[in-house]
């Protein structure tokens, strides 16, 4: 097996870390994203929600949850099936990846409700 | 050996080998060269404890200033350098260090292994840690000591508000203190993932190594953002390099990201290893398994990630846009829920088991009532509307000292009272212990729970006085009698502990019925730990094997004695615990006292702007350092080959991949951090500093940039090719090869020099220019290094101390060669090219 199809198997210990490392990817993207969006090209204040802003945010944080669901889906299911120290790091890295979807999701409700610039 | 012991006849000859490679030398000289970890984990943890008590006092001026309204007691001007003092010594050099001092001495002890993976290291960080929490404390006696609060916001901190020598104390000694915390984060991130004992799998890991294996990573990701920002404001305050002032482009605001983009992991770096305590000492006092292993495992991880999401909560009155308040006010309510399931878990655990109200464990429960309190103010603080009603007030005060003092001062003393008898043998008093704990936990209650109130009245924190129509004259009296009743506790807790070892009862064997495997060993420990090391098939080893440590001593485990006489650890796979190679490592030596001593002379001479000397300190420290470095691998002095060599497992300067190569992979880690935060303030200032000028044209010569990294890029995959054929035991042509290597290393620096050189930058003009400035010295200095340390392999490999038999060096220097190659393309792209492209401007 090549290294990073070893790394991305869900009994490897990288999956201990690879939820909340794509959480944290995406929490950089929402941030810098917004204040980069919000010096360079802000919206009218007037237009509310509905802002390409607060689109492309969305979509960003629905991809996330897209994938953080997936692998959270695999852990599962080869956690099941194993034994010893392979099940524990399949478990608990599928614990750690809905926790991580759970948190996109969390964070990324003011989207739905807030302007991005004001 | 300990009289709890019962020594047989080969015990003891065990003892004696053992003894004779592992003991700590006789006299002053020898005392000063000790690099055992036992020895310098209680020396980092006696420091410590003298800082917690300068501390301690300082917190006792405060509140003795603010017992009554417009009290003179205290000047203005000494009050705010007090309090400063008091954050920075309580955080930097009492709570940080100390924990790292409990990890050092107990991590080997609890994974099965003899020492730590880089012994000298960690005495090369005691040192930082000393000499720069000496110059930093020396400030205060001095009467120079900094004021602008122990967060040093700028440009309260710059020159033109500071302008004595107080910020440059901080800056510089915090910095020098930091190496310390990183060599330790370091080493014990490798020392737990590679050296465990056999069989210890992760999964049979004990919590406390998780929890410390999650500390020492946040040290490594979390303080390098500090570091950075230490050394630009220090550059700004020394040299005019405007990065944090407006008028030159630059941003006070890029000083509190930085700050905080360490100062909120930091909060979780202190509170994480006294959490390990409590997972410890709770399953032990309630007689039964954690409940929920991984349940724990998982809340450790999610802490250490989520808790780098939060540091702009800290800023929520800086003027950002709502919907990045909301992003971490969300994030910082996430958090609890980490914390939360540990909650929970300790509460379950107490709940299915019998739990024995002993000394250590009634701290345990004062540490569970006023966490869970601190936690609870911290969700209501992570709410914008009411985080600006009570922002600066001392409602913050009050909950980060239910915070702080909760969650890590009251198990860090359960821990004290759990692992005394491990420590000195003997039995620490039930009744000091009892008298201690009521008194602190009464007494912190009437100081901090009163201080809500006192925030919540509206008192501002940092004000010396108040005028008693305020009518915050009660709370304040109140806090002030709850602080010295808090500090007669801790008083009672200090004579238990000077006392105790004379006085105290002999210790039995295993005294809390634990089952962790440091209370298999003698009370106290041999320098050398286990005379043979266990064999661990289960997360109990001693509630499974209760006599393991008698058959331990027997020379009954893995790796009996020292006949080689060699200092060797068990090298194993990170996920299994699986044995794969003999680890050799160095002895005792005035290395590193030597190296962290020239530091200190660059610390003292950059203080008192003497900068030929800290040249020519830095320069001794870097010559000391690659002497250290030198007795490595094949040395004569660390493991020579010949013809008796252990084949299996080899000794791991005969393989490709030794701790070695892990310690640098880590410290590159952090090397990362402090890249990336250097990055990330450069786009700051390029896109939200008001008045950022950016030139029309780059000054970076692209041609220069790109000979330059075409030099660097040939090298980097030469040496790649080099460590593939050696590891296949190919090494015709070894010297030649590397020493091109290093010639391509030359040429890459001598390009950059030039580029820096043509470039023509005014750093004190614009904080463009000075970013520019530091960016390409960071480059050189990583370049002559990887330059360097390529000659000096191909100086070792000429001399035979590199070569097919020894093929461990070359891949530890790739690694380096790779770091730079990455580091140095991202840079060109985001400093020369991507202004090309953009146009520049903001």
């Amino acid at each position: 097996m090549n290294p990073l199809r070893r790394w991305l198997a869900p009994s490897h210990p990288a999956q201990l870390l690879l939820g909340l490392t794509l959480w944290s990817l995406w929490f950089v993207a929402l941030y810098g994203g917004l204040s980069v969006a919000c010096e360079l090209a802000p919206p009218a204040p007037g237009q509310g929600v509905l802002t390409a802003i607060n689109g492309a945010l969305a979509l960003l944080t629905l991809a996330t949850l897209g994938l953080l669901g997936w692998l959270a889906w695999r852990g599962l299911r080869a956690g099941r099936g194993g034994v010893g120290g392979s099940r524990f790091i399949a478990l608990t890295g599928a614990g750690l990846h809905l926790f991580s979807a759970a948190g996109v999701a969390f964070v990324g409700l003011p989207i739905l409700a807030l302007p991005p610039c004001l | 050996m300990s009289e709890t012991m019962r020594p047989t006849p080969e015990a003891e000859r065990l003892h004696r080998e053992l003894e004779a490679v592992w003991g700590n030398p006789p006299g002053w000289r020898g005392r000063l060269s000790v690099v055992n970890h036992s020895t310098l984990g209680l020396r980092f943890m006696a420091t410590g404890l003298v800082f917690f008590l300068l501390g301690g006092v300082l917190a006792m001026l405060i509140r003795t200033q603010l017992a009554l309204p417009d009290q003179a007691f205290m000047s203005p001007e000494i009050y705010a350098q007090v309090t400063t003092m008091h954050g920075t010594v309580m955080m930097f050099l009492f709570a940080i260090p100390m924990l790292e001092g409990l990890a050092i001495y107990l991590i080997p002890k609890m994974i099965g292994t003899r020492d730590l993976v880089c012994p000298r290291l960690t005495a090369f960080g005691y040192w930082c840690y000393l000499f720069g929490g000496i110059i930093l404390f020396s400030s205060l006696l001095l009467e120079m000591a900094p004021d602008s609060g122990w967060f040093m916001y700028t440009p309260l901190s710059s020159s033109e508000f500071a302008p004595g020598p107080g910020s440059d104390f901080w800056l510089l000694g915090i910095t020098f203190v930091e190496i310390s915390a990183l060599a330790a984060g370091v080493e014990i991130t490798v020392s737990i993932l590679r050296t465990r004992a056999p069989g210890m799998a992760l999964h049979r890991m004990p919590l406390f190594a998780w929890y410390i294996l999650a500390m020492a990573l946040m040290i490594v990701v979390g303080f390098p953002p500090l570091i950075l920002g230490s050394v630009l404001l220090e550059l700004e305050r020394a040299a005019g390099m405007p990065f944090f002032t407006v008028a030159g482009g630059g941003d006070p605001i890029l000083w509190q990201h930085l700050f905080w983009l360490f100062g909120h992991p930091e909060v979780y770096i202190i509170f994480l290893p006294a959490a390990g305590i409590v997972s410890t000492l709770i399953p032990v006092f309630a007689g039964r398994p954690i409940v929920g292993y991984g349940w724990v495992v998982a809340a450790i991880v999610i802490t250490g990630f989520i808790s780098f999401g939060l540091w702009v909560h800290h800023m929520f009155a800086v003027g950002i846009p709502q919907l990045a308040q909301a992003f971490f006010s969300a994030a910082s309510m996430l958090v609890a829920v980490p914390t939360a399931i540990q909650v929970f878990v300790w509460l379950a655990t107490l709940w299915l088991g019998k739990p024995r109200m002993t000394v250590p464990m009634l701290w345990v429960t004062g540490f569970l009532v006023i966490f869970v309190c601190g936690g609870l103010t911290g969700v209501m603080l992570a709410l914008v509307p009411f985080n600006w009603q009570v922002h600066d007030t001392h409602f913050v005060v009050a909950h980060l000292h239910y915070v702080l003092v909760g969650g890590m001062f009251f198990p860090l003393v359960a821990g004290a009272y759990y692992w005394l008898p491990l420590v000195t043998g003997r039995m620490p008093s039930e009744r000091l212990g009892r008298l201690g704990f009521w008194l602190t936990f009464l007494g912190f209650n009437l100081t901090f729970l009163i201080m809500h109130w006192t925030g919540l009245l509206g008192m501002p924190r940092r004000v010396y006085t108040y005028d008693s129509a305020m009518g915050w004259d009660l709370v304040n009296l109140i806090s002030s009698l709850g602080g010295f009743m808090m500090a007669a506790g801790i008083a009672a807790v200090l004579v238990d502990l000077v006392l105790h070892g004379r006085y105290g009862r002999t210790a039995p064997r295993n005294p809390w019925g634990a089952d962790t495997l440091e209370w298999s060993l003698s009370m106290p420990p041999a320098s050398y730990n286990f005379a043979s090391l266990p064999r661990v098939e289960s997360r109990h080893p001693l509630w499974e094997t209760p006599t393991l440590g008698d058959a331990i001593a027997r020379g009954e485990g893995v790796r009996p004695g020292a006949a080689h006489g060699r200092r060797e650890l068990l090298g194993g796979e990170a996920l299994t615990g699986r044995v794969r190679e003999l680890i050799h490592l160095p002895g005792n030596s005035l290395l590193p006292l030597y190296a962290a001593l020239c530091l200190a002379v660059v610390c003292v001479s950059l203080l008192i702007r003497l900068y030929p000397l800290s040249l020519l300190g830095l320069a001794g420290a870097g010559v000391l350092l690659l002497r250290w470095s030198w007795e490595n691998g094949g040395h004569r002095r660390a493991a020579p080959l010949g013809h008796d060599e252990p084949e299996d497992p080899p000794l791991h300067s005969r393989t490709a991949d030794g701790p070695g190569r892990w310690t640098m992979e880590v410290a590159l880690l952090a090397d990362g951090a402090f890249f990336l935060a250097l990055l990330f303030g450069w786009f700051y200032l390029w896109t939200v500093s008001p008045q950022w000028q950016m030139p029309a044209r780059s000054p970076l010569s692209l041609l220069l940039l790109l000979a330059s990294g075409a030099a660097l890029t040939l090298g980097a995959l030469w040496l790649e090719r080099r460590v593939a054929a050696l590891i296949r035991g190919r090494e015709a042509g070894l010297v030649l090869a590397l020493g091109g290597i290093a010639a391509l290393g030359g040429l890459h620096v001598a390009l950059l020099v030039v580029v820096l050189l043509d470039a023509g930058l005014a750093p004190t003009a614009t904080a463009h220019d000075a970013t520019l400035l530091v960016g390409l010295a960071y480059l050189l200095g990583h370049g002559g290094l990887a330059a360097l340390l390529a000659a000096l392999q191909a100086w070792r490999a000429g001399l035979g101390l590199v070569g097919a038999r020894l093929p461990f060096e070359p891949g530890v220097v790739a690694l380096l060669w790779r770091y730079q190659l990455g580091a140095y393309w991202i840079l060109v792209a985001a400093m020369a090219l991507l202004p090309r492209l953009t146009g520049g401007g903001p």
